[in-house]
C-alpha cells in the first residue's frame, strides 16, 4: 500500500506522454521535399546545379513548381490554384499612409475571412502579389503591406491568397494519398512496395482510366471518378466521403505534381543525350576536352534551354488543357447495341478475330491466360535481354497481366461507355492497346460481349442460358497464334 | 493518512453513482439514441446490465470502504482479529452471482435469437444488397430494381461504393461477406455489429427507423487502413430508393450517347 501514492504520479505521467505521442501528429510531421527524378540525377553535375551564369534543372523546376513547404503557382499551368476571386472597388489612402484597397466579390459569393495576400491579375499591377497586413473581411477593405510601384485602379481584378487551393490540396495528399503515391508523386510511397498493381507514378503524366483519347490527358473529371470510386481490384480505395471542396482541392494537387514531374522529364530529355553522365564520359573517352563540353554546356543552358523552358511548359500546359474539352473526349457515334444473343455472339467472334485477337492475351474464354502471358518478353531498357518472368510488361516496367475478363471486375468502371473507352483508346501505360480504327458498332458488339463473359456457362455460351442451338453456331475451336 | 484512503475508496463508488445517473440524459454511452428496433432492445439490456454491475460495483465499493474506515478510527492499541472465513459466506457469494449471471445470459437471449439467428428473422424482411468489405472499403452491389438479391452475380446488378441505401420503417437484410480478412459490419447508430468471415455470407438484418445519415464503419482491426475504412448508410423512404436505384441504374447502363441526346434536348 505504502508503494501506491510514489507510483501514481509516474504512471499518470506515462499514461499522459502515451497520449501526447498519439496526439501529436500535426501537419509538421509532413515537412518534407519533392524528390528530383532519377533522370535529373543522371546528369552531370553542371546540368544538373546550373554554372555560375545559368540555372540548370533543379533551379528552373524549383523556380516553377517550388518545394512542398512553398509550393509555387506557375500561372502557365492550367491549375484551379485555389483562392476568391475579387475585383478593385475602390483604392484609398490609410491615416498611416499605406495603401487601402476596397475589393467585392461577385454576387452570391462571400468575402473570405483570412487574407494573407493579394495577387493582380490585370491591370497596371498585372502577376505582382501584394502581402496584406490588415484585412475587414466585413467591408472588404485590405490595408496593403507596402505600396507598388505600379498603379492600382478601381476595376482591376486580383486573387485574394492565390495558392490557398493547392496548399490545401498538399495538405490532404499528404494525409490521404502520400504514403501510397509518394510526396512527389513517384509512386513510391513507403507502402507502396507491398502493392500489385504499384500505386501510380503520376510524374509520366500517363492515366489508365480515362474517358479521352489515346493520346490525350485524363480530364479532372476521370481523376475524379478514380478517387471517387477507387479501382476495384487494386490496392486504390475509395475516397466517396471526402468533401467536395477537398475532392477538388486533391484533384487540382495530383494534376500538379503529374505537371511537375512531366516538366522534369521533359528538360531532362532537353539535355540527356548530351550531358548525361554517361554521354559526358563517353565524350570525353572519344577525345573532347572536358572543359570545352562545359562550355557548350554553358552556352546551352543559357540559350537553348531558356527558351525551350518557355516553350515546353506551354505545350504542357495545352495538352492538360485540351484533356478538358470536347475535342479530346472519347463519343461513341452510335448509341450501344441492344444486347442480344446475335451481339454478343458478333462481339465474340470480333474478340477472336485475328485482326484484333483480344484472346492473344486474355485468353480465349476471357481467362487473362492468353499465349502473350506466358512468352519471355524482350527487356527495352536492356536491348535484347530477356526478361526472367515470363508475360507483358508495363511502361513502368511491372509485370503487366492482362485482366481476367470472367471476374465481372472492371478497374476502370463497368459502364458501357467504361469498357469502349477502354477498348477505344486502350489503358495507357499498360499493355493493353488501342482498337481506335475499329467501327464503333463492332466496339458496342465486343463490350456486349465481354460484359456477358462472366455469365458464360462455357466458353463462347455468349451470355445468360443460351438455347442451345444458339450455343452450336458459335464458333468453338479458334487456333490463337502462338507469340514467340 | 488512514482516513484518507478510506475516504478515497468512498469516493469513487459515488462518481460512479452521479456519472451512472447523469450519463443517459446526457448521451455519453451512446454516440446517439438507438435507430433501429433491434437497438432499442439492445439499449435495453445494456442499461439492465448497467445497473446490475453498477450495484454490484457500487455495494463492495462501499463495503470495502467501510472497512477500511473502521480500521483507520479503531485505536491503534487494539488487536487485529483473525477469522479463518466463513463457509456460508462463500456459498453465498458464489451462488448469488451465478443466479445474476444465469439471469442476465437468459434474459438476452430472446434478443440474440432475433438478431442473429435465420430462422427468427422477421418474415417480411426483404434482402437489398450484398456488402462486401475489402481493405479498405465496402463494396455494394443492388439487385436489379425488380429481381431478387442471390448470392451469385446476375447481369443487371447494380454496383456502388462506401455508400448504401436502405429504406426505413421495414426490416431488411445485407448479405455480408469479404473479399480478403476478416472485417466487421458495424453501424454505431443502428447498433448492428456482425463480423465479415472469408469463405462465408452472412445474412445481417435490421431496421432503420428514422430518415439520415448514419455511419459504417469498420469494427475488426483488418490492416493499416482500418481506421479510414468508413461509409455512409443513407436511409430514406421506399419510393426515395427507388429512385436512387433507378437513377443508379440509368448511371450504370451510361453509353456516352444518351447524355449528350439529352444535353441537346434541353
Ligand atoms: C493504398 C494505396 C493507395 C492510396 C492511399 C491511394 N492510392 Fe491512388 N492508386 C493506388 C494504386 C495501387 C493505383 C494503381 C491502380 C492501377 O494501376 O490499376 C492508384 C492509382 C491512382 C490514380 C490513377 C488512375 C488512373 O486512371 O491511372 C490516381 C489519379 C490516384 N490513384 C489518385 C489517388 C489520390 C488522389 C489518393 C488520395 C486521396 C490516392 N490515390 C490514394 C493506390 C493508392
Ligand atoms: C497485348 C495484349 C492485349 C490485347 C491484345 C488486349 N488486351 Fe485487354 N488488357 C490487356 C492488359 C495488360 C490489361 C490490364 C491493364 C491494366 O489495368 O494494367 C487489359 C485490360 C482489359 C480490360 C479491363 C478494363 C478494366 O476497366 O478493368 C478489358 C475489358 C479488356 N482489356 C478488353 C480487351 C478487348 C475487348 C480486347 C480486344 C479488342 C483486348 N482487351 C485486347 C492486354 C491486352
Ligand atoms: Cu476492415
Amino acid at each position: 500500500m505504502s508503494l501506491t501514492p510514489s507510483l501514481k504520479p509516474l504512471a499518470l505521467a506515462g499514461l499522459l506522454s502515451a497520449v501526447a505521442a498519439i496526439g501529436g501528429c500535426s501537419d509538421s510531421a509532413f515537412e518534407s521535399s519533392f524528390a528530383y527524378s532519377e533522370g535529373t540525377l543522371s546528369l552531370v553535375r553542371e546540368a544538373r546545379e546550373g554554372t555560375k551564369a545559368n540555372p540548370g534543372v533543379k533551379k528552373l523546376l524549383d523556380d516553377r513548381f517550388g518545394d512542398p513547404q512553398q509550393l509555387k503557382a506557375w500561372e502557365k499551368m492550367p491549375i484551379d490554384f485555389g483562392g476568391a476571386l475579387t475585383s478593385v472597388a475602390e483604392v484609398k489612402q490609410s491615416e498611416s499612409g499605406s495603401q487601402v484597397v476596397k475589393l467585392t466579390v461577385e454576387e452570391g459569393q462571400s468575402l473570405p475571412a483570412k487574407a494573407g495576400t493579394v495577387h493582380f491579375m490585370t491591370g497596371a499591377c498585372e502577376g505582382e502579389t501584394v502581402q496584406v497586413a490588415q484585412w475587414n473581411a466585413k467591408t472588404g477593405e485590405a490595408t496593403l503591406a507596402a505600396i507598388s510601384g505600379n498603379e492600382i485602379a478601381a476595376g482591376d481584378s486580383c486573387v485574394i491568397d492565390r495558392g490557398a487551393g493547392l496548399s490545401t490540396g498538399r495538405m490532404l495528399y499528404m494525409r490521404h494519398c502520400s504514403h501510397c503515391h509518394g510526396t512527389s508523386g513517384d509512386g513510391n510511397g513507403p507502402t507502396a512496395r507491398y502493392m500489385t498493381p504499384k500505386p501510380r507514378d503520376y510524374r509520366n503524366g500517363v492515366f489508365k482510366f480515362k474517358s479521352t483519347n489515346d493520346m490525350s490527358k485524363a480530364s479532372r473529371d476521370d481523376l475524379s471518378r478514380i478517387v471517387k470510386y477507387g479501382i476495384p481490384g487494386t490496392y486504390m480505395p475509395s475516397f466517396l466521403l471526402m468533401k467536395d471542396d477537398e475532392h477538388h482541392a486533391i484533384i487540382e494537387y495530383v494534376r500538379f505534381l503529374s505537371m511537375r514531374g512531366e516538366y522534369e522529364r521533359k528538360l531532362v530529355a532537353e539535355l540527356s543525350s548530351d550531358y548525361s553522365q554517361t554521354a559526358y564520359e563517353s565524350r570525353v573517352e572519344s577525345g573532347e576536352k572536358k572543359a570545352e563540353i562545359l562550355q557548350e554546356l554553358d552556352e546551352f543552358l543559357a540559350e537553348d534551354l531558356k527558351e525551350s523552358a518557355g516553350s515546353l511548359g506551354d505545350d504542357l500546359a495545352e495538352t492538360w488543357t485540351t484533356a478538358d474539352t470536347e475535342e479530346a473526349a472519347i463519343v461513341p457515334s452510335v448509341p450501344r447495341e441492344a444486347n442480344t444473343p446475335e451481339s454478343r455472339r458478333r462481339g465474340r467472334e470480333l474478340y477472336l478475330s485475328k485482326t484484333l485477337n483480344c484472346a492473344d492475351c486474355h485468353g480465349i474464354d476471357g481467362a487473362g491466360n492468353g499465349p502473350q502471358t506466358i512468352a519471355f518478353e524482350k527487356n527495352p531498357a536492356k536491348g535484347d535481354e530477356l526478361y526472367n518472368e515470363p508475360g507483358l510488361h508495363d511502361i513502368w516496367d511491372n509485370l503487366n497481366q492482362p485482366r481476367n475478363l470472367q471476374l465481372g471486375m472492371y478497374r476502370g468502371g463497368r459502364r458501357p461507355i467504361d469498357l469502349f473507352s477502354r477498348i477505344h483508346a486502350g489503358i495507357q501505360g499498360s499493355r493493353m492497346p488501342s482498337f481506335k480504327n475499329t467501327p464503333h458498332e463492332d466496339i458496342w458488339h465486343i463490350v456486349n460481349y465481354v460484359l456477358s463473359i462472366p455469365f458464360e456457362t462455357e466458353p463462347g455460351a455468349t451470355g445468360v442460358a443460351p438455347s442451345a442451338a444458339e450455343a452450336v453456331a458459335v464458333p468453338a475451336a479458334v487456333t490463337v497464334p502462338v507469340a514467340e | 493518512m488512514k482516513k484518507f484512503w478510506a475516504l478515497f475508496f468512498f469516493f469513487w463508488p459515488t462518481v460512479a453513482i452521479i456519472s451512472c445517473l447523469i450519463a443517459p440524459s446526457r448521451g455519453w454511452w451512446f454516440p446517439s439514441a438507438p435507430m433501429s428496433r433491434t437497438g432499442i432492445q439492445i439499449d435495453g439490456l445494456f442499461y439492465l446490465i448497467l445497473i446490475i454491475v453498477s450495484i454490484t460495483f457500487v455495494g463492495t465499493q462501499y463495503a470495502l470502504g467501510y472497512a477500511l474506515w473502521m480500521g483507520a478510527t479503531k485505536d491503534s492499541a487494539s488487536r487485529a482479529h483473525f477469522s479463518h472465513g466463513s463457509h456460508k459466506l462463500e456459498i453465498i457469494w458464489t451462488i448469488v452471482p451465478s443466479f445474476i449471471l444465469v439471469f442476465i445470459s437468459l434474459s438476452q437471449l430472446d434478443v440474440l435469437a432475433e438478431i442473429r439467428v435465420i430462422s427468427k428473422f422477421p418474415e417480411q424482411a426483404t434482402k437489398i444488397a450484398e456488402v462486401t468489405a475489402r481493405q479498405f472499403e465496402w463494396r455494394i452491389r443492388y439487385p436489379k430494381p425488380g429481381e431478387k438479391l442471390t448470392t451469385e452475380e446476375n447481369p443487371g446488378d447494380l454496383y456502388y461504393v462506401n455508400e448504401l441505401h436502405v429504406p426505413t420503417g421495414k426490416p431488411v437484410i445485407i448479405n455480408l461477406r469479404t473479399q480478403d480478412v476478416q472485417h466487421a459490419f458495424f453501424s454505431p447508430q443502428l447498433r448492428v455489429k456482425q463480423d465479415a468471415v472469408p469463405g462465408l455470407v452472412i445474412p445481417v438484418w435490421f431496421d432503420v427507423l428514422e430518415v439520415g445519415n448514419y455511419d459504417l464503419v469498420c469494427a475488426e482491426l483488418c490492416g493499416w487502413g482500418h481506421y479510414k475504412m468508413k461509409a455512409r448508410i443513407v436511409a430514406q423512404s421506399q419510393s426515395s430508393v427507388d429512385k436512387y436505384l433507378k437513377e443508379l441504374e440509368a448511371e450504370q447502363n451510361e453509353d456516352g450517347t444518351k447524355s449528350e441526346a439529352a444535353k441537346s434536348d434541353e
